[in-house]
């Protein structure tokens, strides 16, 4: 699977396109803006946009969405059944996605918001706001501060630690590197 | 891949996204090599000559760099996580939103390094020399900066929890 890294113009969040080369097939990991420079990716590598998978329901990563939907008419996967301003299929924890070849896992990483997703595949997994290099998303609560780290450690750093870390903002990482040196964790 | 063959592919341009994990590139000269989005994890690069190299979204997480010369590499959002740039030479480079976290870097000189939003959280950078960097909105988190250099640098960053003692302000 290749995946392509994107800054959108957007208080420094990121969007991701994950890639089937033999298929080609796309997927859109977050949608802050509508980003002409994703769609010239897109195009230049004779990719079809078939899903756009949100992490949450935050405007720097939705905003941009129904002009993707406008545009690709791709399957929305979020976890709820409308999220900026579109419908979409409710993915829940467990749950197996697709991008051509490449079959993903939905993981629950609930505190940064009530629902939050992150999507692993083998040697990538996408956090959204849940984790970041050497730091996670903010919460508005103890109760939620805990429960994110939590659900972090459970289902996100007990990934293989080869495993390639795609962040909603800020630079990647890996599993090996967030487990042994992020300071919320260690 | 052999070294040889891994050496051929940067030397002809085709290295950006290529996987070159846990080679020995040790004591080579690749300044001004694309290496954009390659995954060099685990690699020997001790003493390489990385000058002017676009690193852009490389990930060298784990690797040996110690004494490497990155000096005005292009290291944005590059990820250096766990790798050990003892000594190593980043003056000028840029390593804006850079994943430093957990590097060890003692003594490294990142002087007039452009270093916004860069992560080096956790990172051991005892002796390390910052003069004249733009360290704005880094987040230096639990980071040692032991003896550290930063007369000159700008910008606000965060030093939660980093040990700053004998550090040079």
């Amino acid at each position: 699977m290749i995946v392509k890294h994107f800054l959108l113009d957007l208080i420094e969040v990121n969007a991701h396109v994950a890639a089937c080369m033999e298929t080609r097939e796309a997927m859109l990991i977050d949608a802050g803006t509508f980003d002409d420079r994703i769609a010239a990716y897109l195009s230049e590598h004779g990719l079809t946009l078939k899903t756009v998978f949100i992490t949450h329901d935050h405007y720097d990563h939705v905003d941009g969405l129904a002009e993707y939907v406008r545009r690709y008419k791709p399957e929305v996967l979020a976890g709820t059944a409308k999220i900026g301003g579109c419908a979409s299929r409710v993915v829940k924890e467990g749950d197996t996605v697709r991008v051509g070849k490449h079959i993903g896992r939905v993981l629950s990483t609930p505190g940064h918001t009530p629902v939050a997703l992150c999507l692993a595949f083998p040697g990538h997994v996408f956090t959204g706001d849940a984790l970041f290099a050497g730091s996670v998303g903010g919460t508005s609560t103890q109760e939620n501060y805990d429960r994110q780290i939590a659900e972090v450690r459970t289902h996100i750093l007990s990934l293989p630690p080869e495993t390639v870390v795609h962040c909603g903002h800020g630079p990647a990482s890996t599993i090996a590197v967030e487990s042994r040196y992020n300071p919320f964790f260690v | 891949m052999t070294r040889d063959e891994a050496l051929h592919i940067i030397q002809s341009g085709k290295a950006p996204g290529v996987d070159l994990r846990g080679l020995d590139l040790s004591g080579c000269d690749l300044a001004g090599a694309d290496l954009h989005e390659a995954r060099l994890s685990q690699a020997n690069l001790s003493g390489t000559d990385l000058s002017g190299a676009d690193l852009r979204n490389t990930l060298l997480d784990e690797t040996n760099l110690q004494r490497a010369n990155l000096t005005n590499s292009n290291c944005e959002f590059a990820v250096f996580g766990g790798a050990d740039v003892s000594g190593a030479n980043f003056t000028g480079a840029n390593l804006q939103r850079a994943n430093l976290v957990g590097t060890k870097g003692h003594g490294a000189r990142f002087d007039n390094a452009k270093m916004f939003l860069a992560r080096p959280g956790n990172a051991d950078l005892r002796d390390a020399s910052f003069r004249d960097a733009d360290i704005t909105r880094a987040i230096f988190r639990r980071a040692n900066l032991a003896g550290a250099d930063l007369r000159g640098a700008t910008g606000q960053a965060n030093f939660e929890n980093a040990n700053l003692d004998g550090a040079r302000q």
